[in-house]
């Protein structure tokens, strides 16, 4: 029983941009009102390879994750860790993150891909968004029985919570670029 | 509550743990860090060290070792995921 979701979504702001509005999405004060399920983003490793401009982090996240009460009763917890893994290859610009849930594992996986790439369109001013969601009730959990259910709130909690994502993404875009221009 | 060792039961929802100061000096520098130089080709150099060092031991003094340990296998797991998929796009 898996189910997964795309969604695209084009910033007209360069990959340089986007990419760095990425890492701050988390952590400026500003937004945690709107990400008020992310509690914490710790960053657990960094490595960069100084010959090809590879990237890789590792950062933790601690999400809040209260969910239906059906939900609630079985799990019996409304906090979800998350590993974030993401690499950056700054030679051929592109971002990519992959989130995973390490708690509530016996019950539910949902994997999150995201990557961000300059629009082939427009290169050094767009940059594209892709971003697949995919869930996965355990088969022999005590979820099971209404997987779909289940699958379809988690998918809905997802799209909420990527539209505000997205509208954070912006604002800070926004907020980077006024940053960057000249006086 | 969070990823660290639970510490009193006040300790609230967010940002209080007591790595928060140090992790925000170094995202904060990791952040200039990469607008500034990475993006721009300037990978050469690792960069916020001293941030890096002082906020990692924060972490692994107060971490929880076995959530960490389970974090870092599932990195492990995503990580050669990612390595394909990166010499795809290449």
């Amino acid at each position: 029983m898996v189910k997964a979701y795309r969604q695209e979504h084009v910033y007209k702001h360069p990959w340089e941009r986007v990419s760095a509005a990425s890492w701050r999405k988390f952590a400026d004060p500003e937004n945690k009102r709107i990400l008020s399920h992310i509690l914490e983003v710790d960053t657990l490793n960094r490595k960069l390879d100084t010959d090809t401009g590879k990237l890789h982090t590792t950062r933790a996240l601690t999400i809040h994750a209260p969910g239906p009460w059906f939900l609630h009763r079985i799990i019996g917890q409304d906090i979800c860790h998350c590993v974030e893994s993401t690499v950056v290859d700054g030679k051929s610009r592109s971002m990519q993150l992959t989130t995973k849930n390490i708690s509530l594992q016996k019950f539910i996986e949902v994997e999150e891909r995201i990557r961000y790439d300059p629009h082939p369109e427009n290169p050094s001013a767009w940059t594209v968004c892709s971003q697949e969601t995919s869930i996965r009730i355990k088969p022999l959990s005590a979820l099971a029985s209404m997987a779909e259910k289940v699958e379809q709130k988690c998918a809905e909690k997802f799209m909420q919570n990527s539209v505000k994502g997205r509208e954070v993404m912006e604002r800070i875009c926004k907020y980077m670029e006024a940053e960057s221009a000249p006086i | 509550m969070g990823l660290l060792k639970k510490k009193d039961s006040t300790s609230g929802r967010s940002s209080t743990s007591p790595c928060a100061d140090l992790r925000n000096a170094y995202h904060n520098c990791f952040n200039k860090w990469y607008s500034e130089k990475f993006v721009k080709g300037q990978w050469d150099k690792e960069e916020c060290v001293a941030e890096w060092q002082k906020y990692r031991a924060c972490l692994t003094e107060n971490l929880d070792g076995k959530l960490l340990t389970r974090i870092l296998e599932v990195d492990g797991e995503l990580n050669p995921t990612k390595q394909a998929a990166s010499k795809e796009s290449s």
